[in-house]
């Protein structure tokens, strides 16, 4: 099986008439995901060269297509708290936030109110999620390449980093390990969905049998995991690549890579990461190669 | 963005937080009306200015110009201050610190409150706030209604200036006063407001002068810092850091090729990127090689490229014309070669010559 993203995935998308919009839906449809609906403040009534009808809203969207479960938000930063916020009040269960530079202030209202909602909010800055072979939303795996680099498998992926999620897809599909799903989290200070939040899917999904997952110096959400492995609440092993070691030696609060990577008084360094994880029984990769040795090592 | 003290302190000024009498001098001679004892205190985006004295207490006026001209020629991790800001001594029966951030833990905003200011949030209380559906809400704080106030006051500024960071410390009480037998006022000591560069700066990408002789042009905000890493633990010296994420067009990449090149002692560079999802590989070595040819004296060092994307064939077939008609030294590598590899590799050529 997978998680979050699967056959039965329904997908509108906010903000399809824009540049990034309009490339997401082709490339997803042609990856076989089941695009219903856009929304386009402004443009309602037409359809896009896809042939996916655009909607004013969410309301108006859903009237049509009630069966729709998951939003993706491709909105330009300002606009993407309103955007959200439609779809977190129409509680559709799954918003992926592709969008970057998205104001912190704003992260943190959508974060509470899809808390209040019971909504999965993933992102802002996420690349997207694909199950391979069964769906892919957003930007993840572009489509001259996805088959080759993402294939279906046991080994599910969280990733801070957009680009990574590539990276160690491609590395373990050349390795034979497959994925069941990769998970583009974002790198922002506050995101949706974090790496704890995302394991806890892959403990409860029976075809998941090891979890990567690419880390970045700042935040605490790393830590958190390592927490939840030492609890029992996740025992699936755990591969952890954490990036941002050389800039321990850089002055506090220099903001680095992502825009959640601030160094800041001890807290959340990279090394920090790394042995919580480590003395949470994760093993520890120094390079994207080392992964599937690794995991050759427990499966 | 960080703001130095004084500007925090204006804003400070704006949301009702009182500050002590003061005046911001840029040379040493300035006139000033102030009370003395007064306190000098260098305008350097430094944490450690106490410590490494940017922080100058002066008794009498009369040793006042010795001391600005003093602070003013002071170097304090790298930087000399352009301003100094002169402020009335406060007498205090106690120093608090308060701060408005936010938590990764609870992903939201927090007060961070200690009655003993100086060390900062790592001794603080942390409490959450509540969303209240249109507003956040602070947490009943045990305290003097004027703290609650200041820390009311602090709130609206971290909210509507879009702050990450919104620190006051120390944070001096007042003693009562003896005729109407309240609690002291409170006036703050220091000001450390940071910005949201999402939204004050959206545009800026970020850049560090790390003073070493391989350039890089790392693609990726978790991936170059991932390079970085490699690149140090085979025993390569970084000349900076840079990033450029998402789908950059050619004219980006130029401008930081451009940047990044033009510092002298170079003995390499190291352009580099994972497996990209949709960065446009052509576009941005098209890029890459705009940039290049702007950059004099011409680049004779080896230069390591390891891509792998959308068009990354088609992005190669042109670098290796360039490098024949043209003269440069490409070391070109798609995604059979992992990064740390061509990371080891940067360092061989980099450092054989």
């Amino acid at each position: 099986m997978s998680i979050l993203v699967d056959i039965n995935t329904k997908v509108l998308i906010q903000g399809i008439t824009g540049k990034e919009g309009s490339r997401a839906a082709r490339e997803m449809i042609a990856y076989g995901t089941k695009v219903l609906a856009g929304v386009t403040p402004g443009k309602g009534g037409q359809t896009t060269e896809d042939g996916v009808p655009v909607f004013n809203s969410v309301a108006e969207a859903l009237s049509q297509f009630p069966e729709v479960n998951t939003a993706l938000v491709v909105v330009p930063a300002p606009f993407v708290l309103a955007a959200a916020t439609e779809s977190i009040e129409a509680e559709i269960p799954l918003i992926d936030i592709l969008t970057e530079k998205v104001p912190v202030a704003a992260v943190a209202k959508m974060i509470a109110a899809a808390k209040a909602k019971r909504v999965t909010l993933v992102g802002p800055s996420s690349v997207g999620i694909i199950s391979p072979g069964r769906a892919k939303i957003g930007s993840i795996g572009s489509s001259e390449m996805v088959h080759a680099i993402f294939t279906p498998g046991s080994i599910g992926v969280i990733s801070k980093s957009g680009g990574m999620t590539a990276e160690i897809s491609r590395i373990l599909s050349e390795a034979s390990l497959g994925q069941s799903t990769v998970v583009g989290i974002g790198g922002d200070l506050l995101i949706g969905a974090d790496f704890l939040d995302i394991a806890r899917l892959f403990e409860k999904d029976e075809d998941t049998k090891a979890v990567v997952i690419f880390g970045e110096v700042g935040g605490t959400y790393e830590e958190q995991l390592a927490a939840a492995m030492e609890s029992g609440t996740i025992t699936k092993p755990v591969v952890a690549l954490i990036a941002g070691q050389f800039s321990e030696k850089l002055p506090q609060d220099t903001v680095l890579g992502h825009a959640g990577a601030i160094v800041s008084k001890g807290r959340g360094s990279a090394a920090s990461k790394i042995a919580a994880l480590k003395k949470a029984g994760a093993l520890i990769a120094n390079t994207p190669e080392d992964i599937p040795t690794l995991l050759r090592t427990i499966l | 963005m960080k703001l130095l003290e004084y500007q925090g302190k204006e804003l400070f000024e704006k949301y009702g937080i009182p500050v002590p009498t003061r005046v911001l001098v840029d040379n040493p001679a300035q006139e000033l009306d102030l009370k003395f004892p007064v306190v000098l205190k260098s305008q350097v985006p430094s944490g450690e200015r106490r410590k490494k004295g940017g922080i100058v207490i002066v008794k009498e006026k009369k040793d006042l110009l010795d001391s600005l001209s003093n602070i003013f020629q002071k170097n304090i991790d790298g930087f000399l201050p352009e301003k100094v800001l002169v402020e009335e001594k406060i007498d205090s029966i106690k120093e608090w610190y308060l701060s408005l951030s936010y938590d990764t833990d609870c992903r939201a905003p927090v007060v961070a409150v200690s009655p003993v200011g100086g060390t900062g949030i790592d001794s603080a209380r942390v409490f959450e706030l509540y969303w209240k559906g249109d507003h956040w809400e602070l947490p009943q704080l045990q305290g003097s209604p004027r703290l609650l106030k200041v820390a009311q006051a602090l709130l609206d500024l971290f909210l509507q200036e879009n702050a990450l960071l919104a620190e006051i410390n120390p944070l001096f009480e007042l003693p009562a006063s003896p005729a109407g037998g309240q609690d002291g006022s409170f006036i703050a000591g220091d000001a450390k407001v940071i910005l949201d560069d999402n939204v004050v700066n959206p545009s800026d990408r970020p850049y560090l002068d790390l003073q070493g002789d391989i350039a890089i042009l790392a693609s990726g905000g978790g991936a170059s810092l991932l390079n970085l890493d490699i690149l140090m633990h085979h025993g390569g010296n970084p000349a900076n850091y840079v990033e450029y994420s998402g789908n950059p067009p050619a004219s980006v990449v130029e401008e930081l090729t451009v940047k990044v090149l033009s510092r002298p002692g170079l003995k390499g560079c190291w352009v580099v990127g994972g497996t990209a999802n949709f960065t446009d590989i052509y576009e941005t070595l098209l890029g890459f090689v705009q940039g290049l040819r702007k950059v004099s004296p011409k680049p004779t060092y080896p230069i390591v490229i390891r891509r792998d994307g959308p068009r990354q064939k088609e992005a190669f077939a042109m670098l290796k014309e360039v490098a024949e008609k043209e003269g440069y030294n490409f070391h070109l590598y798609g995604p059979e070669t992992a990064m740390s590899e061509s990371a080891r590799i940067m360092v061989r050529l980099a450092y054989s010559s």
